[in-house]
């Protein structure tokens, strides 16, 4: 199913969008924002979990058109690439308990054009009952051109798809991994799945080009209706974000905020925040500091498990 | 799924969408027309898809992905791909034309230079010039072989300049870029030392655009492809493999299971690897 949205309709919604949250970012004292840690596996009980947090976070789709977003890259069994398909349903029905007029959940992998064949070997069809029917590739989605408001990267513009931009909420559901580009990739560098590769190709190397960090930035301000539930059940340590060792550790990770729940998901892993450079970036480094969020659920220090890093990425070690 | 599905799904404006009830993109309409081109087609269907391209065609002579995006982009190697006949002979020589201008950023001189300064040889980055997809970005597989394969159809009309030295370099791009299992994955054999997997799809596109290249110097990758092509599960992957196997004179047979087709893009080159293996491959006959 397509969501028709005009040009206009689009234009109007970002531009509102981004100056709202360029408000928020320069206005006055902000209550801090709140990230839960909840211990979890993937069991029947997630679908509770994940309900549970949704409505912890006062997270209100009533009559509203929310699309998740998870993280599918590649599959390959011998390793933890993708969000978790029982993750991703539990997401899907938690939001339709809450109200929500449409969910749809949306994916455009940066590598491989074959979307679906990758859902299918990930086990979504299987675990999400329609799946076919709820499930838009963003990388073949019809675009809109959206100007970036004082962008931090070479970019002034970007086709996004119209998906995307008609969601009243959109919902990063990344793995917890390692990135051997940036560090770590979590919420917000799931949002490179929403740059479509029938416009910039497969792999999106204009972002690349127009600076990694500065484009994770970008797209996280250009999406500021969001919402985040990273998989810390089982990330992916060492040579991620698609080479790497299966990490457990048995948490999910969810919050308004998504530099506060990055930087949540980064103190777990025992990576320093502020040394990842979306995240100093996004949200600046006093805002990463642990005292600036308020944490819920389980203490970050009784869930915390190093993941292994890479030798160009040791310095970032918290 | 077969022609009168992909029929089914033309625009009224004569393009075909990705999906059903998407707006007019250019390859699938591309696709949708090559499959014309193989037999079965229909003369009004395939004008006005024609005429749909003619119109989105950019001044610079290139073609955007969707005619809402202001860039001319790889997709332009994909309409060199329709007959020239049909797309007018001028429209398709300022196509080849874009397509001459073109090379991966990291085969420019200021790359290559600052990595020098670097003390960073590259590897087989910017050794040899490929295609990208976007204006501005290094090479790939896929934009490369594809704009071979349409140098390769207009150089039997246009033998003059560069246009044998692309092939030839885009030819040494994709040797660069095998995969140490045989394969092509995008185009990154490894990524920090550490040895990447190909992929079905884009092992099927690199085959493609080299054949013609002596099999004993494609052993690994017809290997690779072969073994591929018995555990490939995506529908897109196999056609693609099916049409770089035949390109070099193997047959592939279909699996006992049968994938299914899910957009125009898919479909099309399910049926383009049919016909390719009933002798009629539109990505290699003369345009």
């Amino acid at each position: 199913m397509k969501h028709e949205i005009t040009r206009r309709q689009a234009l109007a919604a970002s531009a509102g969008c981004l100056a709202l949250t360029r408000c928020s970012l320069v206005g006055g004292r902000q209550p801090l924002p709140r990230v839960s840690i909840v211990r979890a596996g993937y069991t029947q009980a997630i679908y509770d979990t994940v309900r549970r947090m949704l409505v912890e976070h006062r997270v209100d789709v009533r009559g509203k058109r929310v699309v998740i977003k998870p993280n599918l890259v590649e599959f390959d069994p011998g390793t933890t690439i993708n969000t978790h398909p029982m993750l991703v349903h539990a997401a899907l029905e938690g939001f339709r308990a809450l109200g929500a007029a449409d969910v749809r959940i949306a994916e455009g992998p940066g590598h491989r054009r074959i979307t679906m064949d990758l859902a299918d070997a990930a086990g979504y069809f299987q675990t999400i009952p329609h799946f076919e029917d709820l499930f838009v590739d963003l990388n073949l989605d019809d675009v809109s051109h959206v100007a970036l408001r004082d962008p931090f990267s070479r970019l002034k513009s970007v086709y996004f798809p119209n998906t995307a931009l008609s969601a009243d909420l959109l919902v990063s559901l990344p793995k917890m991994k390692t990135h051997h580009w940036v560090g770590a990739t979590l919420s917000m560098k799931n949002f490179f799945g929403l740059v479509p590769g029938s416009v910039y190709g497969w792999p999106k190397n204009v972002l690349h080009w127009a600076g990694i960090d500065e484009c994770i930035a970008d797209l996280h301000a250009a999406f500021p209706r969001h919402f985040a539930i990273v998989d810390g059940i089982v990330g992916m340590e060492g040579n991620g974000p698609i080479q790497g060792n299966p990490k457990p550790v048995g948490v999910l990770v969810a919050g308004k905020d998504m530099t506060a729940v990055d930087a949540t998901c980064c103190r777990i892993m025992k990576i320093n925040p502020a040394a990842i450079g979306y995240l100093r970036l996004a949200a600046g480094p006093r805002r990463l500091g642990e005292g600036n969020i308020l944490q819920i659920g389980e203490p970050i220090q009784r869930v915390q498990a190093p993941f292994a890093l890479i030798e160009p990425w040791q310095n970032i070690r918290a | 799924m077969d022609v009168a599905f992909i029929m089914s799904l033309q625009n009224h404006d004569g393009g075909w969408p990705y999906q059903k009830g998407g707006g007019s993109a250019t390859e699938p309409t591309v696709l949708a027309l090559l499959v014309q081109s193989a037999g079965s087609g229909d003369p009004q269907s395939t004008e006005r898809g024609v005429a749909w391209l003619r119109a989105t065609q950019r001044q610079d002579g290139g073609w955007p992905p969707r005619p809402q995006v202001s860039e001319s982009t790889w997709v332009t190697a994909l309409v060199a791909l329709v007959p020239r006949e049909a797309m007018g002979l001028s429209h398709h020589a300022k196509a080849i034309d874009w397509l001459m201008g073109q090379t991966g950023r990291e085969s420019s001189l200021a790359y290559r230079l600052r990595n020098k300064l670097l003390g960073d040889d590259g590897g087989v980055v910017g050794k040899h010039t490929g295609w990208p997809f976007f204006p501005g970005a290094a090479a790939w597989v896929t934009p490369t072989a594809i704009s071979i394969l349409a140098l390769e159809k207009a150089q039997r009309y246009q033998m003059a300049g560069e246009i044998p030295h692309r092939i030839e370099m885009g030819r040494q791009f994709l040797m660069d870029r095998i995969c140490k299992d045989g394969g092509w994955n995008y185009g990154r054999p490894d990524v920090l030392g550490v040895d990447a997997d190909s992929y079905p799809e884009t092992t099927g596109q690199a085959l493609l655009a080299l054949h013609g290249v002596p099999s004993s110097k494609l052993e690994k990758p017809l290997a690779a492809a072969r073994e591929q092509a018995r555990r490939c599960q995506s529908v897109e992957g196999l056609s693609w493999l099916q049409l770089g196997l035949q390109a070099h004179g193997i047959a592939v047979e279909d699996p006992p299971r049968v994938f299914p087709c899910r957009h125009v893009a898919d479909t099309s080159l399910r049926i383009l690897a049919r016909a390719a293996m009933g002798g009629r491959n539109p990505f290699l006959e003369s345009a």
